[in-house]
């Protein structure tokens, strides 16, 4: 079987792992525009060559970032997501709200 | 006669296992299967392949960005090394599953009051950023003992639990028999033995996959005296 490295639990069967998508960054909730939602949430990439994807462990939850190449789907690089996001980011709340 | 139904901790599969004529004993105000008709018979067993449930002896988790460091406020022991455990002064095992999640496991004897004082010990305002995860109600808990049990979870985990290759105090997050479980090994007196956590839900399922993998090997159901007298050699 496959198997992926978890940043966590080491050497697993790829069975265990579930992607969540590729790695980008969210809009904006206070100013992001409706298309940059749409764009965000449905649309993907797509592309031929070394991608960073979030993963998940499922038996511990535990979300984290892969490298891998979508032409040959070799697994290059796992790493915690605390290597990318070393900062909690807040956002400012809409005006007056909707 | 201690009856299972009859007491508010009792096992998730008490009825199984009275199929298989276990005799319960009430240990830490619960309804444990002590054993199932030879516990003479069932040591000897149980140092080639069994299956025990402890599912209703104390355990308690805690999860959140400082879980562990409000657990070490409390006097656990440890917690500085991922799916690691530490044995602490009275025989309880606590577990770092995570830098964010850390479990105690009571002793077999079930005579520490460290899992019931923690739980006594924490609330939300007094332990911030620290949830309290209840294992004794959401997780099954198994051990497997004997010789062969690295043979037989070979059969239903991907994990290399050999004994060479997976120390005493390792903990393994993973897939058994395609349920989501950790698997921890600790060593009854010179016997191997692994625990067996999963979702309690999940525990009949559990329980026939695992004697239905050991049936091969001759395992058998043990109860908590063969354990302890494992654990005593």
């Amino acid at each position: 079987m496959k198997t992926m490295t978890c940043p966590l639990n080491g050497v697993r069967n790829i069975s265990e792992f579930v992607c969540g998508g590729e790695v980008r960054a969210m809009p904006d909730p206070a100013t992001g525009s409706d298309a940059e939602w749409a764009d965000y949430v449905f649309m993907e990439n797509n592309k031929a060559g070394v991608v960073r994807e979030w993963w998940c462990h499922t038996p511990t939850s535990f979300w984290f970032i892969a490298e891998r190449d979508t032409v040959t789907d070799e697994i290059l690089r796992t790493y915690p997501a605390g290597e990318v996001f070393t900062a909690r980011r807040d956002f400012a709340s809409k005006e007056g709200g909707s | 006669m201690v009856r299972p139904v009859e007491y508010a901790r009792r096992s998730f599969l008490h009825r199984r296992l009275a199929e298989h004529g276990a005799v319960f004993a009430e240990v830490a105000g619960a309804a444990v299967a002590d054993h199932y008709g030879g516990v003479d018979g069932e040591a000897v067993g149980a140092a080639q392949l069994a299956l025990a449930d402890l599912s209703p002896l104390p355990r308690i988790g805690f999860k959140g960005r400082n879980a562990l460091n409000w657990m070490i406020s409390q006097g656990v022991r440890g917690l500085q090394t991922d799916n690691a455990v530490d044995v602490q002064y009275d025989g309880v095992r606590a577990a770092r599953l995570a830098p964010s999640e850390g479990l105690v496991l009571c002793d077999l004897e079930a005579k520490s009051g460290t899992v019931a004082r923690l739980a006594e010990a924490w609330s939300l305002e007094s332990a911030p950023l620290c949830f309290l995860v209840p294992r004794a109600d959401s997780h099954y808990w198994f051990a497997v003992t004997g010789t062969r049990a690295a043979e037989m979870f070979a059969k239903v985990c991907g994990v290399d639990l050999r004994p060479d290759r997976f120390a005493v105090g390792s903990v393994a997050q993973t897939s058994v028999a395609r349920n989501n479980a950790i698997i921890i090994r600790r060593d009854m007196g010179h016997t191997l033995a692994y625990d067996i956590l999963g979702d309690s839900a999940s525990a009949d399922y559990m329980w026939r996959c695992l004697l239905d993998a050991m049936a091969e090997f001759g395992g058998k159901p043990a109860g908590l005296s063969a354990l302890r007298r494992l654990a005593a050699e």
